[in-house]
Order: structure tokens, then sequence, then C-alpha cells
């Protein structure tokens, strides 16, 4: 190839046009995975998510981490295995929670009128970042997917417990027992309340202990386990460049 | 020296490797048209947008629903065919320059394709869950599907399409077959909008209220996997720029 054949005049215009792809590509990556996670998020774990009525010891703490630790495996998969970039899980995960936040403000908020103390999105961060730097200090799939995917499981009640603790306290309304979370949907009706379609907390074990939290949240991270495995290899398989015949060419 | 002139001459006429005006109109344009799609529904949802069977729902939103339906027909076949009939019939013989300059504009694309899901697939998607909510349906052309289902999903569809049809008719890295992630990642959320079908049978038939996590809603989650598929996208397009620039970048 000559000179005058070069895609670029120098190398400090090779190094400018990398740059700028380098953040379009970023730009064209976050916004679609953040599309395609919220998607699969709000229709596999929303209600969990959207309502503090919903976020319960035992079905918010088992459901959300499961449906949650897809995509950041999938996008791990790509980004560390081809790039070494340590960021996967965490990208995606913001990405989520900047589309449930601006969501939850200008919609649950803004059209709908739903104090934002009630519709506020769940916290995944912690896990995340925990998912990240196992991955980046052991190298090792099986390592990040039985170590990251069991405390993504574990860490997720204490990572909400700060903003979620102060709504699970007790109140006694009209005669009865129940918790200021409770009451915020008591008085916010909708079409998901709990009661409603009778998917409100239960459990024999209950008759007898008071530790539901720490058992959803080790039965999560045994799924995520698996779900982490089954995402990763979800992730290699879309991160493939083949190209398939085609007969009009 | 005159050769020097002459040089110099061409690089100032030639044009620019990104078009920074046209990716800045093309972000502006989804931004403005959904800022007032926003405040539309805010206003006219409340106020015309209760119940199927008034007059006013009939205005305000009905009307809206025939008019983007025609509109957007009209864009898909506009875009799509014009990229097609403008196609580069010698594109295997580019210059790497003006490959270059061709992947920058295919990014143009995507930045407004990704930009357009993200509108789609995680705004007007999730709002639709509260809305329902709150106001029961009374009907499967309620004020947030019409935005959501058959505005939002057509544009983000129309914006990929164009973006394979780009990328398809004028870079070599594409000319040879068809690239499957490409293809998984246009196909896939194009086939929400059919699934929309099965949502709303199912509302129908079933139940009226809303319920997110509802199996019903299943086969949304599943093609917006396909979301993912940008991953290949990515890995494709980043061997072919790198291509073009590892000599320069060494």
């Amino acid at each position: 190839m000559s000179a005058s054949q070069s895609a670029v005049r120098s190398r400090a215009e090779a190094v400018q046009v990398s740059r700028t792809f380098d953040w379009m590509i970023l730009f064209t990556l976050f916004v679609t995975v953040l599309g395609g996670y919220h998607i699969h998020y709000m229709l596999t774990g929303g209600d969990w998510d959207f309502w503090t009525d919903w976020k319960d010891r035992r079905l918010w703490v088992t459901v959300a981490p499961i449906v949650s630790i897809t995509f950041p495996a999938a996008v791990q998969a790509c980004l560390w295995w081809r790039y070494k970039l340590p960021v996967g899980a965490t990208v995606s995960v913001v990405a989520l929670m900047l589309g449930e936040w601006i969501n939850r403000y200008m919609n649950f908020w803004g059209w709908t009128y739903f104090p934002v103390n009630f519709v506020f999105p769940s916290n995944l961060i912690p896990g995340a970042i925990v998912l990240d730097v196992v991955l980046m200090l052991g190298n090792s799939m099986t390592l990040t997917a039985v170590v990251g995917g069991l405390a993504y499981g574990l860490l997720f009640y204490p990572g909400n417990w700060p903003v979620i603790a102060p709504l699970h306290v007790p109140v006694e309304y009209n005669g009865m027992m129940m918790t200021l979370a409770d009451l915020q949907g008591y008085h916010y009706v909708r079409t998901g309340t709990p009661e409603y379609i009778r998917m409100v907390e239960k459990g024999t074990l209950r008759t007898f202990g008071k530790d539901v939290a720490p058992v959803s949240a080790f039965f999560s991270g045994f799924v995520s386990i698996i779900i982490y495995f089954l995402w990763h290899f979800f992730g290699r398989w879309f991160a493939k460049t083949d190209f398939i015949a085609d007969d009009a060419s | 020296m005159a050769a020097t002139t002459e040089s110099v001459k061409a690089d100032a006429a030639e044009a620019p490797l990104l078009n920074r005006r046209n990716l800045t109109l093309g972000i502006l344009l989804y931004l403005v048209f959904y800022s007032f799609i926003r405040w539309y529904e805010g206003v006219y949802g409340w106020s015309a947008g209760l119940d199927s069977f008034a007059p006013e729902f009939e205005t305000y939103w009905m009307n809206m629903l025939y008019i983007e339906i025609v509109c957007e027909v009209v864009l898909f076949a506009g875009i799509n065919g014009y990229l097609w009939k403008t196609r580069d019939r010698k594109v295997m013989s580019i210059t790497p320059r003006e490959e270059l300059r061709r992947h920058f504009t295919h990014w143009i694309w995507l930045v407004c394709y990704g930009w357009a899901i993200y509108w789609g697939a995680s705004y007007f998607t999730e709002q639709d869950g509260t809305w329902h909510q709150t106001i029961v349906r009374d009907t499967d052309f309620t004020p947030s599907h019409i935005i959501e289902f058959y505005l939002s999903y057509p544009i983000y569809i129309i914006t990929g399409t164009a973006s394979f049809m780009y990328a398809k008719t004028r870079l070599p890295t594409y000319h040879e077959g068809l690239h499957l992630m490409y293809m998984v990642v246009v196909v896939g959320p194009f086939m929400i909008l059919p699934n929309v079908g099965l949502n709303e049978w199912g509302h129908t038939f079933w139940f009226m209220e809303e319920l997110f996590v509802a199996p019903l809603h299943y086969g949304f989650v599943f093609f917006g996997w396909a979301a993912l598929g940008i991953l290949g996208v990515v890995n494709t397009e980043v061997m072919a720029i790198t291509k073009l620039l590892k000599k320069d970048l060494a």
C-alpha cells in the first residue's frame, strides 16, 4: 500500500481517529446494552424493582440477583476475554440503573405521580463491582461464576439495606400491623398491588424463625452461579463475528 | 511547490472523515422529537386518553396512531429504498481513506440505532408499566401503546435496518456475506413488534390489568436479548478499523 493509499495521513491522525471511534463505540454499546438489559430486567424482575411493597425479604431477594446477573455475565464475556477490560458487569449495571432512575423520575413520578421513595430501583452496583474484581484478579470464568456469582446473590440485600430498612419498620394502621412499605402500597393502589395478585410474602418456616433474607440470599447466590455460566456462553455467542453465505452477492 | 499547493487544496476540499454535524443532528433529532412526544403524552394522556370510547380519544390518540403508521411506512421504504438504490456497485475498489470515512458514517447510524433502542426499549417500555398499573386499559390502543409499540419500536427498527443497509451496500467489510450478529441485533428487536400481537391477545383474553413480570411478557424478553448482538458488530468493526489504522498506530 503506498502512502497515498493509507487511510490516514499521519500517526497523530490515526490516534485521533482511534479515540473518536472509541467514544462512538462506547456510547453505542452503553445505550444498546441499557435498552436490552432494561427490557429484560423490567419484564422478569420489574415489579419487585418498581414498588417498595414488593421489596420483601423473600422473593425480591431471590429473584432480583438471579435475573440481573445475566447481561453482566454476557458483557464480561466479550469485554474481558477480547479486550481485557474488567468493567463489563459494572458498565451493564450502571447503564441499567441510569435507565431505571431516569424512568422512575420522569415517568413513575412525572407522568403517574408515584413518589420516588415508593418507586426507586434496587441497587445492583456492589455485586457488579465484585463480579468485575473477581474476574480481573482471577482471570477465570469458573472462579467468577462460583465466587462472584455467589457474592452477587449474597450482597444484594446488604447493598439495599440502608435504603429499604427505614421502610421495613412496623406500623399499625386501622388495627393492622404492617410495614411502612406496605402502607405506601395501601395508599397507592395499582393493578400490581401484591395483595391483589396474591404474591405477598409467606412461608411456613417463618412460623419458627425470622431469618428469611439470608436463606433467600444464599439460594439466590446458588442459582446466580448457574445463570452466570449460562449467560457467559450466551455472551461468547453474541460476540461472534461470523458471516453466513449471501446468495445475493 | 505547485504540487504541494494542489495537495493542500485537495485536503481542504475533501470531506471530513467524521461528519460531526450529522452526528450531532442525529442525536438531537431523537432527543427533541421524543421530548415533544413525552410532553404530548403527559398532557393528552390524562386529558384525552382515559376512555377509548370518548370522541377526544379519537382526536388526540387514534389520529396520532394513523398518522404515525403512515409516516413510518413511508420512512422505512424511503430510507432503505434510497440506500439500496444508491448502493456502491464497486464497493471493493474504494480507497482505504474512503473506507474509513464510510466506517465513520456507519457509526453515526449505529450511534443513532443505540440511541433509538434506549428510547424504545428502556424509556417508553418501562413507562408503560406505570401507566397501565395506574389506568386500567379498555382498548389495545392505549396512549402508552400508541407511543411505545407503534412509534418508538418502529423508529428503532427503521434506524436499525438503515444502519444494516448502509453497511451492506457501502462497506467492503460486509460485502461478502451476511453478518450473523448484525442480523441478530437488527432482526431480534424488530421481532419485539410482532410479539405485540401476543401481548394484546393475552391482555384481551386473560387480564386487562398490568403485571410486568407476567409470563405473557416473556416474548419481549427473549427478543430483547438480541440487543447483545451489538457485541459481535463491535468486534467486527474493531477488527476492520484496526486493519485500516494498524500501520499508522504502530
